[in-house]
């Protein structure tokens, strides 16, 4: 499984402009963390379903607030790698949790 | 008089608008206080149930709130109030600083109360998340992160940061502008632009002498930046291998076309403000003395006078005809105004293109005008209406939905 971010928008939105999404990979965690990731992508998954803030549906009208991307690609999923977005303005606790553990597993948590 | 305005009341609004267009001033003049009294009235009920409350917890007032690390707002406890004692904690006072001297700058130049020019409570948020390299405005309230410590330091740390997101505030409760393509970069450069001034009001600074950057306080040290975005120099804030090079053009030859989504920063807003911040530091310059006084008061009329989907050149020719209007046609400000952008590649021509009035109605306004007082007046409701709704669900102060 592979699981990427990717960082848009906020008042530093121009050190974050054009870089590509950054990734983990599940190879190297130990099976008690990818088990972890995997419950902490299905909360995020359930919380957005039943929040309303469905995949791709995200809110950036308000000023310097930035998005977030999480892409799960478990190479088996049918329907093609899970995305997952939202904002700092209408983020789930799931997703926030979702978000955390990655930034904190990233190699380069980067601005 | 109240008699009056009951009668009034009761014109149908087809008949008023025929009125708005009759030949007597008298007329015209009567007709637009008609409509703007419905408007009001209409807004009046709307909201009343609630205003008691709101104006008894206005009057500007700072509550500065901790997020110890969370991103869940209505978790975070307070940490410091109006009346409160200092906190222990920097952050939390740099914070309740920031917007002190912010608000004052507002009541003390340009002569608005708070960020809605009703009092509107000012709540900031500090510590939010972990290492969360941000800051933003939420549409109710200002939160800041600590940052990385890698590359970013606590967001409160920059006088012109915290003041850049309370003008989010202002812009919304006034011009409204878009979030998108040149509205947004226009309303990212406005924040830009209130928030040096600010910083130079607070310093004393006359535009020579200031710096003119953004966000020079929350890199940190030895990080090989000046700041986040520089209005003297668009696109030399920062160059080197971790950050990459600053991307904002100075000048219309080399505007950044970039899609209307999230990775496009919604078609370049924090990119292309470089433009109408660079027209700005020019005209400050040109002008001379303290930025805040001249060049300052007329960046914010014309604000006050935009609408939503206000364009640079839109703002350009807005920015011109309130030089004239608050200086005297062809006088150094506007002569400063129209060399500024034309610096930036921007000709501004003699009639603004879209704008909407600011100032008193009088019996001269033409329809459009008045349409356009009505549209301002239904968005204050609006945005009146929306911080009511986020302080009930807060119990008293606004429950943010992150």
């Amino acid at each position: 499984m592979r699981v990427s971010l990717s960082t848009h928008g906020g008042l530093a939105a121009g050190l974050r402009l054009g870089r590509p999404p950054s990734t983990v990979d599940t190879s190297a965690l130990t099976g008690a963390e990818a088990g972890e990731l995997t419950r902490l992508v299905e909360a995020a998954r359930t919380a957005s379903a039943r929040e309303g803030t469905a995949e791709g549906v995200g809110d950036t009208m308000s000023g310097d607030a930035m998005s977030y991307e999480v892409t799960v690609d478990t190479g088996i999923d049918r329907g093609g790698p899970v995305v997952l977005r939202q904002t700092d303005t209408s983020m789930t606790a799931e997703f926030a949790a979702l978000l955390r553990w990655v930034q904190q597993h990233l190699p380069q948590a980067g601005a | 008089m109240r008699q009056d305005t009951t009668r009034q009341c009761i014109i149908p609004p087809h008949v008023l608008e025929r009125l708005l267009e009759s030949d007597d001033a008298a007329i015209r003049s009567a007709a637009m206080t008609t409509l703007l009294t419905t408007a009001r009235l209409r807004g009046e009920r709307e909201v009343r149930a609630s205003l008691v409350r709101l104006a008894a917890t206005g009057q500007g007032r700072r509550t500065v709130f901790d997020c110890r690390k969370s991103t869940s707002l209505p978790m975070c406890s307070l940490a410091r109030s109006e009346d409160g004692p200092p906190s222990a904690d920097l952050s939390v006072n740099q914070a309740f600083d920031g917007l002190g001297s912010t608000r004052q700058f507002y009541q003390d130049v340009l002569e608005r109360n708070s960020i809605d020019d009703r009092g509107m409570r000012l709540d900031g948020y500090v510590h939010r998340g972990v290492k969360y390299n941000n800051a933003f405005w939420n549409g109710q309230v200002m939160v800041f992160g600590d940052g990385d410590g890698i590359i970013f330091t606590d967001f409160t740390a920059s006088l012109d940061v915290i003041a850049h997101e309370l003008t989010h505030g202002v812009t919304e409760h006034t011009a409204g502008l878009d979030y998108h393509n040149q509205s947004g970069a226009l309303n990212e450069s406005m924040s830009d632009v209130m928030g040096v001034l600010v910083k130079q009001w607070s310093l004393q600074q006359t535009a020579d002498q200031a710096d003119w950057l953004i966000g020079a306080d929350i890199f940190t040290p030895g990080i090989g930046a000046d700041a986040l975005r520089s209005l003297k120099a668009p696109g030399q804030a920062y160059d080197n291998k971790l950050l990459g090079k600053d991307p904002q053009p100075a000048h219309m030859r080399d505007y950044v076309q970039l899609p209307d989504t999230d990775d496009g920063d919604n078609g370049g807003v924090h990119i292309n403000s470089g433009i109408p911040s660079k027209a700005f530091y020019l005209t400050a310059v040109e002008i001379g003395g303290y930025a805040w006084e001249a060049a300052g008061r007329i960046w914010y009329e014309s604000l006050r006078a935009s609408t939503a989907t206000t364009e640079f050149q839109a703002f350009a020719d807005t920015t011109f005809s309130k030089a004239g209007e608050l200086y005297g046609i062809d006088s150094a400000e506007q002569q400063a105004v129209q060399a500024g952008w034309d610096g930036v590649g921007i000709t501004v021509t003699a009639e603004p293109t879209t704008m909407r009035g600011s100032a008193a109605p009088t019996g001269t306004d033409s329809v459009g005008d008045v349409l356009r007082h009505l549209a301002e007046m239904s968005a204050s409701i609006d945005a009146l209406r929306r911080d009511l709704q986020g302080q009930a669900v807060g119990g008293g102060r606004p429950a943010p939905p992150a």
